[in-house]
């Protein structure tokens, strides 16, 4: 409802016709403001796009991520620096509150300069590392690009990256070669869902420090696609963090260099595409999902009697209560912003959405069904048979995907048990059929004895004289 | 020792005018062996940078797979930057390479034990691929290919230890909630038989009564000389009836009881009065 209320008084507001969902505002931070001129093409491509951005140096004073207790910015981007941290206003901790607050990285490294020892404390914290050398390459002698690197091969040439997993959405995907130059290799930790690598290394790249270790590598720090060139972490209130291995792959000269691969193959890198797509998803300007309506209703003719008959088709829509084993029919919009505006969202093609009907643990866990569409969001329906457990109940709509902003809609309703009057009657049940006519025989023979005893005369036979 | 970058350009300029050369190399071989027994037992193997090895090597529990091999670049042998032996689960597509240790001469090898490698590799369904790959800097033609494949004997005494599955955000599985048991009805032709049944006492019942001289003969002398009393009294207990039923099929509690309530007094004032009438009829000898 805020986002709602937000989107549309910024859209009153902005003439431009591309927009992240939050808001526009980036901090780019670097070191040398001179250094920003290298990377013109991209300032022009976020500004083309709504952003409104400022450019400060770590060690400036007045730097601050929060004004009055709210975000001061809400995109940050990180250059390479060449100093020991990124000065008092830039703390690890300060990062982490920033994500905290809804704020989105972009975090670039390079591997030309020493990534600072708080960044990369900072990174483990979020479980990706770094190689514990400071001056750290990925190199590949098979894929890189002959046009610009033929000695060092510290240019890599790859190709579009392909969707992680089956069930997932590619928002990366560009036609063409990504050249990825002079980058540091990440290790992303096993253990957490929120890290998700964007761009991994081909399977014969490998990551080395150029001082120590010019002539043979001999410890290993990763290899292959156990290396990630890009790596996305996304909190649980779906803010956007983003470590770039390669600041230099953002530059101007990279954005249609003119490459050649191993194989000879010339041809011009899709960088600039790429950058689009990575600013995009880091800023909340691609997979961004917002929830519309959530309805829920009983799906069953009311009894005779009790309905309420003030208007022809009269719907208790989201009732507080219901009562075990009713049929009910549960409903959520869900729209997805692309760039400018909300389009239906459609999950990937092997994915779905599930409603939970869960009190402690799920009872129901069934799919959502997409059933009809609006002009800008998708509806998904499931009908359900509330358990024949009374207590209070939770419709849970839980969709956390990589890429994909967190959905938890909990919805709570009391499921009571059946009242005095909502048993089935006897005449229904067809076991009680013998007893009731039990009952109808007695009450017959109990008023034919009542006029026999008024009306009758004595017997004529030889009964009463054996009397 | 790093060249400068234009000094290094222009020699490459000059190597690659004279010849291009790749990588490869030179009297490989490959031996599967546990500590203590030597050069004698388990397997040993030649690998030629052409073509697979076709024989599939098993690697035991405790046994160490070596590759001692000479690096060369061209003809004569040296050391390349990246000299690895990675190994490929195809069905998962994960691969771990192992660092060759070369001398300066390109001479080195490489052992792997079981322990060296992850969990995902050891317990692949299917064996795994073994490349070789030597590379290193400057124009050569790097090597990379299929070496050999390679299948594990796990030890069963001591089965790796899964790690704890991660957690992922992936669709969860599909739960329908089972239902306690619904009481039903037996088969209704059951019902129905022993419902005749029942129904089948009651001409029995008045067939027994009539055999027993059961009689409505003073009906017509009681309704002539009290016909209110006892039209009123018989109403009264079918209304009453009535009312039972009524009660039985829709009305609740509130709604029957006054209605007993008057059928009960239009009852006890009218079956009094008959119940006079009866009376007579007994003074009179006739009951």
């Amino acid at each position: 409802m805020r986002w709602l209320v937000a989107s549309f008084l910024l859209a009153l507001l902005s003439v431009v016709h591309a927009r992240s969902f939050n808001s526009s505002r980036l901090l780019v931070v670097t070191e040398e403001i001179t250094e920003k001129d290298k990377y013109s093409t991209f300032w022009g491509d976020l500004e083309s796009r709504g952003f409104s951005l400022s450019f400060a140096s770590p060690k400036s004073p007045d730097l601050s991520l929060f004004k009055h207790g709210a975000l001061a910015y809400d995109h940050l981007l990180l250059l390479p620096s060449k100093s020991k941290g990124l000065g008092p206003n830039l703390t690890p901790n300060m990062l982490v509150n920033y994500i905290n607050a809804n704020g989105n990285i972009l975090l670039a490294l390079s591997a030309d300069q020493p990534t600072p020892s708080a960044i990369s404390s900072l990174l483990l914290e979020l479980d990706i590392f770094l190689p514990p050398d400071r001056n750290a390459l990925v190199v590949d002698h098979f894929n890189f690009d002959k046009a610009s690197a033929a000695e060092k091969h510290d240019v890599l040439l790859l190709t579009s990256p392909k969707p992680l997993r089956n069930g997932l959405r590619n928002y990366f995907e560009v036609d063409g070669s990504i050249a990825v130059p002079r980058a540091v290799g990440q290790v992303l930790g096993n253990a957490s869902p929120l890290l998700a690598p964007i761009l991994r290394a081909p399977s014969t790249a490998y990551s080395y420090n150029p001082k120590d270790e010019a002539e043979a590598v001999e410890e290993l720090f990763a290899t292959g696609s156990q290396l990630s060139l890009i790596s996305a972490f996304q909190a649980r209130n779906s803010a956007r963090f983003t470590v770039l291995g390669s600041a230099e792959m953002l530059e101007n000269k990279w954005f249609d260099a003119k490459v050649k691969s191993q194989s000879g193959v010339e041809g011009a890198t899709a960088n600039r595409a790429f950058a689009e797509k990575l600013s995009a998803w880091t800023f909340q300007e691609l997979g961004v999902l917002k929830v519309g309506r959530v309805e829920h209703y009983l799906n069953e003719d009311l009894p005779k009697g009790t309905a309420n008959s003030s208007e022809v088709g009269f719907l208790d829509l989201n009732p507080k209560i219901y009562r075990i084993k009713n049929d009910v029919h549960f409903s959520i919009e869900i729209s997805e912003y692309v760039f400018t505006h909300l389009v239906p969202f459609t999950p990937p093609p092997t994915d779905e959405l599930q409603l939970e009907f869960s009190m402690l643990s799920p009872f129901h866990r069934i799919p959502l069904v997409p059933t009809s569409q609006t002009a800008n969001s998708t509806v998904f329906t499931a009908t359900l048979t509330l358990p024949d457990q009374h207590g209070i109940f939770n419709f849970i709509v839980n969709y956390k995907r990589p890429f994909m902003t967190n959905i938890y809609e909990k919805r709570t309703v009391t499921v009571r048990h059946f009242a005095h009057d909502e048993w089935p009657r006897s005449f229904a049940i067809s076991a009680a059929w013998p007893w009731i006519a039990g009952i109808g025989v007695v009450v017959a023979g109990w008023v034919a004895f009542v006029a026999v005893w008024l009306w009758s005369a004595p017997a004529e036979d030889g009964l009463r004289k054996r009397n | 020792m790093r060249l400068p970058s234009s000094l290094a350009l222009a020699a490459l300029a000059f190597s690659s005018a004279c010849l291009a050369a790749s990588w490869s190399f030179d009297d490989a071989t490959l031996t599967v062996s546990s500590k203590g027994s030597g050069a004698d037992g388990g397997v040993k193997e030649k690998l030629s940078p052409n073509s697979p090895s076709s024989k599939a090597i098993t690697l035991p529990a405790v046994d160490t797979l070596k590759i001692v091999l000479t690096a060369t670049e061209g003809s004569t042998g040296k050391r390349p930057h990246q000299a690895f032996l990675t190994l490929h689960e195809p069905t998962t597509g994960l691969e771990e390479s192992f660092p060759f240790s070369l001398k300066e001469n390109g001479k080195g090898k490489v052992e792997v034990t079981q322990k060296d490698l992850p969990y995902q590799l050891l317990t692949s369904a299917s064996p795994l691929r073994a490349s070789l790959i030597l590379a290193s800097f400057g124009s050569s033609t790097p090597y990379a290919s299929h070496a050999f494949d390679l299948t594990l004997q796990l030890d069963t005494t001591a089965p790796p230890t899964a790690p704890t599955t991660p957690e992922r955000y992936t669709p969860k599985p599909v739960i329908n909630h089972i239902f306690k048991f619904q009481e039903t009805s037996g088969p209704r032709v059951i019902s129905f038989f022993f419902t005749l049944a029942v129904l089948a006492m009651l001409p029995v019942l008045f067939g027994a009564w009539a055999l027993l001289g059961a009689n409505v003969d003073h009906l017509g002398k009681a309704f002539g000389s009290a016909p209110i009393a006892h039209g009123l009294f018989l109403g009264s207990v079918l209304a009453m009836e009535g009312v039972f039923f009524m009660y039985y099929t829709s009305w609740n509690l509130f709604q029957m009881l006054p209605v007993a309530g008057v059928v009960g007094t239009v009852a006890y004032i009218s079956g009094s009065r008959a119940l006079t009438e009866v009376q007579e009829r007994r003074l009179a000898g006739e009951r």
